[in-house]
């Protein structure tokens, strides 16, 4: 939204081009400049600059929707507003279950069970929807190695043994599993900014990260200057793109 | 030697004075004269027009409305509640309760006159995706019970009439909800906000939740963060003082590390701090979440206790029947919901 060009925002040529001289080229450029740099810029009147700033934000600005009819609306389908966790007590009190298009996030101290409840969420994605899962594929973004895929077929054979009972259905549920093994913060991030269009085309309906703090753990320290700001820049960044991701495509994280 | 009104009138009363050796009341009597005579002459404060007696002040505050936020410890601390035409600032913890805050005035803002609200409207703006329509449900039901018990014990005319309209579908349908994914996106929507709030000028609170997350990451010029943020606060000021709303707004803690330890202050810096009018800070102690009124220029500091329950922000009960849920793993920083004794 911020990176729309003017061009697109509707304002005249003649004044895209004065602007583009000026290297302000995207949404972006023009809204972080101040009103007397604007009149500099345009050679424009006050007046004629407050209409232009009111034409571009209309550009950027988020539509408006009221409470009730976002109400409205997860009230037509609420299977799809929760992902079932299996668990009676935990889905009890999360009203539900794994809520979709925001993010949750799991944290206990080591061996507790965070990699195994991952797993079992990923088979339980997979499931079709009368079963109480999403139907649709995985992308799990594996940072400690600790995914094994015996397990994961392991657990689905135990867990539903009337649902997987042939081979092939085994087959097509780890088909739909996406893992990717990333070890390095810069990679973590290209991959979430690829998830995009994966999303789409391979239709996921789960996303899992685990998990956020190892790496960020191996590469800052936080002893060092600097350090911390770039290691809250860095998880800031990474919570904003997949908090985007969960709501617009209405996933679980 | 004046040749031309333009030049008298330039000059000045005290100027006019001196040179001609009149006095200083006279200079401006004439001053006054020619100014009458030449209509042409724009008026020199058109449109600066916001000087008005400071008694003229205090009547519009002593009418001036409060919304209330259902715990009266933290209405009593703020003088009444949450004031229009100022901008609040509640800063705190994640977890603590801001968000929850924001939801439950977004609901009392627009309580009926009759039973001691505003009857407004709210508009919401959310920068972190944490607004839960269903809690706002919650909330908005517990409200309109609420009024109903009041209604029920004083059977007062008006009071029946306002809750025929006063009802979960009408409380949300008049929550504007705007969601801003970035920083370019709340810009757009605050330079926006003037118009929208002269059509619906029934709105009576905005609150933008979560106005340091967009701005804590991606910046790698912090005088264009400082520069967008002041002029953020002047148009925000701007708003509330000229369609008279109230404007909340949440801000996130950092950690400041000093010499030998590190305290949690608010984000944003220090030139920040100086754009809310009041302030409030939401922190834990030992398992009890805590209000500090950090900023205020009618109040003084003082802290009190408050409650988030299921029917949204309240007072802190005296100790009831302690239901733990079954299932959860105890964080124990936060505080399991009680369960009220219905």
């Amino acid at each position: 939204m911020a990176a729309k060009k003017l061009r697109r925002a509707k304002l005249s040529p003649e004044l895209c081009e004065r602007l583009g001289r000026h290297q302000i080229t995207t949404c972006q450029d023009f809204l972080c400049l101040s009103l007397l740099e604007l009149m500099k810029v345009t050679g424009q009147s006050y007046s004629n600059v407050q209409k232009l700033l009111c034409k571009v934000s209309l550009a950027c600005a988020p539509k408006m929707q009221t409470a009730y009819e976002m109400k409205v609306r997860r009230a037509v389908n609420p299977s799809s507003a929760f992902l079932s966790t299996s668990l009676h007590g935990l889905d009890k009190v999360l009203h539900g279950g794994v809520p979709c298009g925001s993010l949750t996030e799991l944290t206990s101290p080591p061996g507790c069970g965070k990699t195994q409840f991952c797993i079992m969420m990923s088979v339980l994605a997979t499931l079709p929807v009368s079963m109480g899962g999403l139907d649709g594929a995985v992308i799990y973004i594996d940072t400690e190695s600790a995914f094994s895929a015996e397990r994961l077929l392991e657990i689905a054979e135990s867990r539903f043994p009337a649902y997987f009972d042939s081979e092939e259905k085994l087959f097509s549920m780890t088909r739909s599993i996406h893992l990717y093994r990333e070890l390095t913060c810069g990679s973590v991030l290209k991959r979430i900014k690829s998830l995009e269009e994966e999303i789409i085309s391979k239709k996921v309906k789960l996303i899992i990260i685990d998990s956020v703090a190892s790496v960020v753990r191996k590469e800052f320290d936080p002893k060092l200057q600097g350090n911390l700001t770039e290691r809250s820049n860095f998880l800031a960044k990474e919570a904003s793109l997949l908090k985007y991701l969960a709501e617009e495509f209405s996933i679980p994280v | 030697g004046f040749q031309t009104v333009q030049e008298l009138l330039d000059t000045g009363p005290c100027g006019l004075s001196t040179e001609v050796g009149i006095s200083k009341e006279e200079a401006l009597e004439v001053l006054q004269v020619v100014r009458q005579e030449c209509p042409g002459e724009a008026p020199r404060d058109a449109g600066l027009s916001r000087r008005c007696t400071a008694l003229e002040l205090l009547e519009q505050e002593q009418a001036q409305g409060f919304i209330i936020t259902f715990c009266s410890a933290l209405d009593n601390i703020l003088g009444g509640g949450v004031q229009l035409t100022k901008i609040t600032e509640i800063c705190g913890a994640p977890g603590v309760g801001k968000t929850q805050l924001c939801m439950q005035l977004a609901v009392d803002v627009q309580i009926p006159e009759c039973f001691g609200g505003l009857a407004g409207e709210a508009v919401f703006i959310d920068t972190e995706g944490s607004f839960m329509v269903d809690r706002v449900a919650d909330i908005a039901t517990a409200c309109v019970q609420h009024c109903q018990l009041i209604a029920e014990a004083h059977q007062e005319e008006d009071h029946l009439k306002a809750l025929e309209t006063f009802s979960l579908e009408s409380i949300l349908s008049h929550i504007y909800y705007f969601r801003c994914r970035d920083y370019i996106e709340l810009l757009a929507q605050v330079y926006l906000l003037p118009d929208f709030l002269s059509e619906h000028s029934k709105v009576r609170l905005v609150v933008i939740d979560g106005i340091a997350f967009p701005f804590r990451h991606d910046f790698e010029d912090l005088s264009l963060r400082t520069r967008l943020l002041n002029g953020l606060a002047q148009q925000l000021i701007i708003m509330a003082n000229d369609h008279k709303t109230a404007i909340v707004l949440t801000n996130q803690m950092t950690t400041r590390i000093g010499q030998s330890q590190s305290t949690l202050v608010p984000a944003l810096g220090e030139s920040w701090g100086h754009a809310a009018t009041i302030r409030l800070i939401f922190h834990w102690d030992n398992n009890q979440r805590l209000a500090t009124l950090y900023k205020s220029p009618s109040q003084k500091e003082s802290t009190i206790p408050y409650d988030v329950t299921p029917h949204g922000f309240r007072d802190v009960q005296p100790p009831a029947v302690a239901q733990n849920p079954d299932g959860t793993e105890m964080n124990p920083r936060k505080r399991p919901r009680r369960e009220e004794e219905k």
